[in-house]
């Protein structure tokens, strides 16, 4: 379920948060599905519990994920639409379009993209 | 709680502690690092009992350590260099133990044998020097300590037997609130099972903080300046720098948004904050250049 890659130097706690992000995002979890518990991760990772923790924490604290105490935590049914991410997504596709425009992407094509979803080379 | 405060030890007039306080909060892993000769197995045979400090004070919960069977028998050591006596098997060890910590569980004993799969029939000093670590954990374990130390554990165990151990010894903290202290080399490891660590060196403290305390304070900058800029600013607060043709890695004890944010102003071409692994964080804290490899022609 989760992996944890060595050797990359992002922290484990954000591997783990990014995984579970993933995870949700993607629709692999969905709204109202239980996590496993911080005991379980730990030991099925051979991870500290207060690592674990800090990933849940973080997930719930930007919407993600609903902890019920003394239950346990929930994969939440509506993500809180956090204006600091969207700006920053915002961002990074500004970047993205700058990139592509300069490779030669016509405008057309980057609406295109915008509209679908996805861009012509995944359909075909 | 352990608290170790203002301890020194001296040994022939060398200080192998001087002046060290440590605080191990309940139901965390402390990891202990530090240099070959930094103080570490020192310490930790004083939070054993089996050294007595010259001056300042080691208690747990509140109590000292030295000569306090009450204390003792809820605190477990795995030793470096294990010892047992020749002809001992494994049972034999397990009824000495049982002997001695009155919270001993032989269930536990018999469940954990499906892990380490050894037979406890067998002479400890017919085994390898893996699977008597692996002894050592099952006994240990078995004990149902409150308190565990760990003097470099898991050298010479395999990575599949690593793993069985840190989860079982997780699992109690996780469930029954242990306590560990972990000294060892093998940073990448700690990373994964510690949320406190201690930095040693030269029988003192350099720095003892939570993980996450440590990781969010430290970051590594690598930007690239406009062309009008050859020389890092002023006033950019770096620890240690580096200048690889155009790319300046910066070393800056911020978090990532901070140290972002701190070189803005000069319009750099490109900036990326790349978070800094326990090895790294160790090398620069003590020291980054003195401590590089040092270059050196046989």
């Amino acid at each position: 379920m989760i992996t944890l890659n060595y050797r990359d130097s992002a922290p484990i706690y954000a591997q783990i948060k990014e995984n579970l992000r993933h995870q949700i995002i993607s629709g692999i979890l969905t709204p109202g599905d239980k996590l496993p518990s911080v005991r379980e991760l730990a030991t099925q990772l051979s991870i500290n519990p207060n690592t674990i923790q800090r990933a849940y924490n973080e997930l719930e604290l930007e919407g993600f994920i609903i902890s019920v105490l003394g239950k346990g935590n929930y994969v939440s049914s509506d993500f809180s639409r956090d204006p600091k991410k969207i700006e920053k997504l915002k961002d990074t596709l500004k970047k993205t379009v700058n990139e592509l425009r300069f490779m030669g992407v016509s405008d057309e094509e980057l609406e295109k993209i915008i509209k679908t979803g996805e861009s012509q080379n995944d359909r075909s | 709680m352990i608290e170790v405060k203002n301890v020194t030890k001296t040994f022939e007039g060398f200080h192998a502690l001087d002046d060290i306080s440590l605080t191990i909060p309940n139901g965390s892993v402390y990891g202990l690092v530090g240099p070959n000769g930094a103080g570490k197995t020192t310490l930790i045979k004083h939070l054993q009992g089996i050294y007595r400090q010259d001056k300042g004070s080691i208690e747990v919960d509140g109590a000292p350590i030295w000569e306090n069977p009450a204390v003792k028998s809820r605190l477990v050591s795995i030793p470096d260099d294990l010892y047992y006596n020749s002809q001992t098997t494994i049972e034999d060890m397990m009824h000495f133990y049982k002997g001695i910590y009155p919270k001993f569980s032989k269930e536990r004993f018999d469940k954990l044998q499906n892990v380490f799969e050894i037979d406890p029939h067998k002479q400890v000093r017919k085994l390898s020097k893996g699977m008597q670590k692996q002894v050592w954990f099952w006994i240990t374990l078995s004990c149902m300590p409150e308190y565990l130390i760990l003097d470099e554990p898991v050298d010479g165990l395999d990575p599949m037997m690593r793993r069985n151990v840190w989860s079982l010894v997780l699992n109690d903290v996780s469930e029954h609130g242990l306590t560990v202290m972990v000294s060892s080399h093998n940073l990448r490891e700690l990373e994964d099972v510690c949320d406190n660590v201690g930095i040693m060196d030269h029988g003192k403290m350099v720095l003892e903080r939570s993980l996450e305390q440590l990781q969010d304070n430290i970051v590594k900058l690598q930007l690239v300046f406009p062309d009008w800029i050859t020389e890092i600013p002023n006033d950019i607060e770096y620890m240690h720098a580096e200048k690889i043709g155009r790319v300046v890695t910066l070393i800056i004890r911020k978090n990532a948004e901070e140290a972002t944010a701190m070189v803005q102003k000069y319009d750099p071409l490109f900036v990326d904050a790349i978070p800094l692994t326990l090895e790294e964080i160790f090398i620069y804290e003590l020291g980054g250049d003195k401590n590089a490899v040092k270059e050196f022609i046989l």
